[in-house]
C-alpha cells in the first residue's frame, strides 16, 4: 500500500504539470478592470502542484512497514471488479446504438448470470421489469428522454 | 419571536399538504432503503433523484431529498445492528454495540434505542434549527463578497483542521475541487477555459456527474472488491421491546444532551457532516460512562451515542446550507447543486424571496422526522428483508441507477465517461485515504468562491488588505487560519506530550 501511494503521488505530480499549459494561456495578472480569467485557476494549480509535490516527498521519506507488502489490490479481487468495470465501458461505448434500456437489460443480465449464479427465471424476470419500469418512470412520469438507442427508436417510433 | 413561530405553522402547513405528505412519505421510504442497503449510501442516493426533481416545485423537490436523507439516516441503523455491516457511514459506530446487543438476542431493543434516540437528536436539533436559522440568515444578508469569500475559506479550513484525514491530502482534494469548478466559462468574463480543447467540456465538469462517481460507483468497486456476505439476525420491534427500552432512556440523559449538542454542532460547521459526528459522541459518552468497560459488548448508551449524534448533525448541516449557501454535509452539497438547478440562489436572501420553499422545508423536517420514526419502528422487518436481495443483482441495478442518474443532469454520453473515470478515482482515493468530501464541497462552492475572491479584490483594486479590514471577513479569515495551522499544532503537541487523539475521519 505505501509503493501505490507513493506512485499515485507521482503521478498527481504528473497531472498538475500538465495543467500548467492549460493555465498560462488565460490571462493571470490584473486586467484593468480586475484579476483576469486566469487568476484563480493558475494559484489553485500551483496549489495543487504545491500539495503533490508535498505528498510525494513526504511518501517517499515515510519508512517502509516492515514485511512483504500486500499488494494495492488483492490478486483475488481483480476478477470480480473487471466483471464490474469492463462490461461498463463496452456498454457505454455502445451506448448509441444500444440506449440505456436494451443496454442496462444486458449488463444486469450478463452480472447476474456470471456472477450472481441466478437462476435463469429470476435473471428473465429482472432485466425485463426493470427497463420497463424506468421507460415508464423516466419517459412517462419524468418526461425525461433517456438514450434509447437505434434499436429501440425503430421499434418504438419506427425511425 | 413571534414572526417565527407565524412562519413555523405558514411551513408545517405547506409540509401538511397532501401532495407534500406523499412526497415526504416515498422519500422516507426511498432513504431507508438506501440506507439500509451497503453500497449505496445517502450522498449517491440524494444525487440519483436529483434528476427527477426537474419537474417538481423546488418546495417538493427539497422536501423529496431531505425526506430521503432523514430516512437514510434512520435506515443505516438497521444493517449495523442486524448485520454488523453499517449501511452507511455513519452508522460504523452503532455496529460496535448495536450488534452485540442484537446476538445476545436483544435486536429489538437495540433497534429501539437506536431509532429513538435518532428521533430525539433530530426533535431537539429541528427546534435549534427553527430558531437559529433566521437570524442567521439576516446576518448574512450583510456580508458582501468579502465576508462570504471569508465563509467559504472557513469551510475549507474545517476540512483540513477539523477533518481528520492527513491533511495535505485533505488541502489537495480541496484545491482539486476548486480547480474542476473553473472548467467551462469564466463566471466573470464568459471566456472559454480549461477544457483542453474540448467542446462538451465548455459548459463545466457537471458536479452531480462527479458525485455519483466518487460516492456511488467508487463504493461499488470497494464493496465488490471486499465481497459482501451479509449474514444477520431477523428482528421485529415488539412493544415489550419498546417499553423496556423506553424505560431505560431517561438514565442516558447526559449522553443524549451531549450527543445532541456536539451532533449540531458539528453538522453546522461546513462539510463535516454525521459520520464524525457519530464517532465523537461515542467516544465521549464511553469516556463518561461509569460503565465503560460495558462499551463494545453491547451497551444500550453505546447505541444511543453515536445515533443521536448523526441524526442531529444531519440536521445541522442543513442549517450553513440554507442561510449561507454553504452545505453542512457531502449530502447537503448534492441537495445545494439542486438549488442552482430549481432556479434558486442559496444564501440570506432565500428567507426574505422564498418564504414557501424555506419554511416548507423546515415544515417538513418536523413533519417527516414523525412519519421516519414511526415508519422504521413498524416496517424494521420489511426493510431489513431488501439484504436479502441478493448483491449479483443489486451490483449491478446500482451500476445503472447511477449511469441514469448521471446522465439524465445533461444528456451527453460524455458525462458517463466523467462518471466511470470518477468512479476509479473515488475508489483509488478512498483505498489511499483522500478524503472525498472535500472535493465534493470545493466543487459546488468554486463558483461562488471565485467570484466573491474576484469582486472583492475588484472592490479593493487589487489590494488583499480588504479581508482584513472589514471586521466580519477578519474574524473568519483568522478562525480559517487557525483551523488550517491547527493540524501542524497537534503534530507539535504530539512530539512533545501525550497524544491527542485526532477526530475520527469524515466521509
Amino acid at each position: 500500500m505505501h509503493r501505490a501511494d507513493t506512485v499515485f503521488a507521482g503521478l498527481l505530480v504528473l497531472f498538475s504539470l500538465v495543467l500548467f499549459p492549460q493555465v498560462l494561456r488565460l490571462p493571470i495578472a490584473w486586467t484593468g478592470s480586475g484579476p483576469g480569467s486566469g487568476f484563480f485557476p493558475f494559484w489553485l494549480t500551483v496549489g495543487v502542484a504545491l500539495h503533490a509535490v508535498l505528498i510525494l516527498v513526504r511518501s517517499v521519506r515515510a519508512p517502509t512497514p516492515p514485511g512483504r507488502a500486500a499488494p494495492f489490490i488483492p490478486s483475488e479481487a481483480w476478477r470480480p471488479l473487471l466483471v464490474v468495470f469492463l462490461p461498463m465501458v463496452a456498454v457505454i461505448g455502445l451506448l448509441r446504438y444500444l440506449g440505456i434500456y436494451i443496454g442496462g437489460a444486458l449488463y444486469l443480465a450478463g452480472y447476474m448470470i456470471f456472477v450472481g449464479h441466478q437462476r435463469w427465471t429470476t435473471v428473465a424476470f429482472v432485466s425485463i421489469l426493470l427497463p420497463v419500469v424506468l421507460f415508464y418512470i423516466f419517459e412517462r412520469w419524468f418526461l425525461l428522454p433517456l438514450p434509447k438507442g437505434i434499436l429501440l427508436e425503430y421499434l418504438l417510433y419506427g425511425r | 419571536m413571534l414572526s417565527v413561530f407565524g412562519n413555523l405553522l405558514y411551513g408545517l402547513g405547506v409540509a401538511l399538504t397532501p401532495d407534500h405528505m406523499l412526497i415526504a412519505f416515498i422519500g422516507l421510504i426511498l432513504g431507508t432503503a438506501i440506507g439500509v442497503l451497503p453500497g449505496l449510501g445517502g450522498t449517491n442516493g440524494v444525487a440519483l433523484l436529483l434528476p427527477l426533481t426537474f419537474h417538481l416545485t423546488p418546495t417538493a423537490a427539497i422536501i423529496l431529498l431531505s425526506s430521503v436523507y432523514w430516512g437514510a439516516l434512520f435506515g443505516g441503523a438497521i444493517t449495523s445492528i442486524l448485520f454488523n455491516i453499517p449501511g452507511e457511514p455513519w452508522s460504523v459506530a452503532t455496529t460496535f454495540d448495536g450488534h452485540p446487543l442484537a446476538q445476545q438476542g436483544k435486536p429489538g431493543i437495540a433497534l429501539t434505542a437506536a431509532f429513538t434516540s435518532s428521533f430525539i437528536g433530530a426533535a431537539v436539533s429541528i427546534v435549534l434549527f427553527t430558531f437559529f436559522a433566521p437570524p442567521l440568515a439576516e446576518w448574512a444578508l450583510k456580508f458582501g463578497p468579502p465576508e462570504n469569500f471569508a465563509v467559504m475559506l472557513l469551510a475549507f479550513a474545517t476540512f483540513t483542521g477539523l477533518g481528520g484525514a492527513d491533511p495535505a491530502k485533505t488541502l489537495f482534494m480541496t484545491l482539486l475541487g476548486l480547480l474542476l469548478s473553473t472548467v467551462g466559462f469564466d463566471i466573470v468574463s464568459g471566456a472559454p477555459r480549461m477544457n483542453f480543447g474540448l467542446v462538451s467540456l465548455q459548459s463545466g465538469v457537471n458536479f452531480i456527474v462527479i458525485a455519483i462517481g466518487l460516492f456511488g460507483l467508487g463504493e461499488i468497486f470497494l464493496t465488490v472488491e471486499e465481497g459482501l456476505h451479509l449474514r444477520g439476525i431477523r428482528a421485529r420491534i415488539s412493544f415489550r421491546d419498546l417499553w423496556e427500552t423506553w424505560r431505560m432512556f431517561p438514565r442516558y440523559w447526559a449522553t443524549m444532551i451531549r450527543g445532541t449538542i456536539l451532533g449540531f454542532w458539528i453538522g453546522v460547521l461546513p462539510g463535516t457532516g454525521a459520520t464524525p459526528a457519530s464517532f465523537m459522541s461515542y467516544g465521549l459518552a464511553k469516556q463518561f460512562s461509569k460503565n465503560a468497560e460495558r462499551f463494545g459488548k453491547g451497551e444500550v448508551e453505546g447505541v444511543i451515542a453515536p445515533e443521536i449524534a448523526a441524526h442531529s448533525a444531519g440536521i445541522g448541516a442543513l442549517l450553513p446550507m440554507i442561510t449561507l449557501g454553504i452545505p453542512g454535509s457531502p449530502t447537503a452539497a448534492v441537495m445545494l447543486a439542486g438549488f442552482f438547478i430549481w432556479g434558486l440562489n442559496p444564501g440570506g436572501l432565500l428567507f426574505q424571496t422564498q418564504r414557501e420553499f424555506v419554511w416548507g422545508l423546515i415544515g417538513s423536517m418536523y413533519i417527516a422526522n414523525v412519519l421516519g420514526v414511526i415508519l422504521v419502528l413498524t416496517l424494521v422487518p420489511v426493510f431489513a428483508s431488501i439484504n436479502r436481495i441478493p448483491f449479483g443483482i443489486l451490483a449491478p441495478l446500482i451500476v445503472i441507477l447511477s449511469s441514469i442518474g448521471a446522465y439524465a443532469t445533461n444528456n451527453q454520453i460524455l458525462d458517463l465517461w466523467i462518471m466511470l473515470g470518477s468512479g476509479v478515482m473515488g475508489y483509488v482515493f478512498k483505498k489511499l485515504k483522500y478524503p472525498l468530501a472535500p472535493l465534493v464541497v470545493a466543487l459546488v462552492l468554486g463558483d461562488m468562491t471565485e467570484q466573491a475572491l474576484r469582486q472583492s479584490l475588484i472592490m479593493s483594486q487589487g489590494s488583499p488588505a480588504i479581508f482584513f479590514t472589514r471586521p466580519i471577513a477578519l474574524a473568519f479569515i483568522l478562525a480559517s487560519g487557525l483551523l488550517f495551522v491547527l493540524p501542524l499544532i497537534r503534530t507539535f503537541l504530539n512530539r512533545r506530550g501525550p497524544r491527542l487523539p485526532a477526530p475520527a475521519p469524515a466521509s
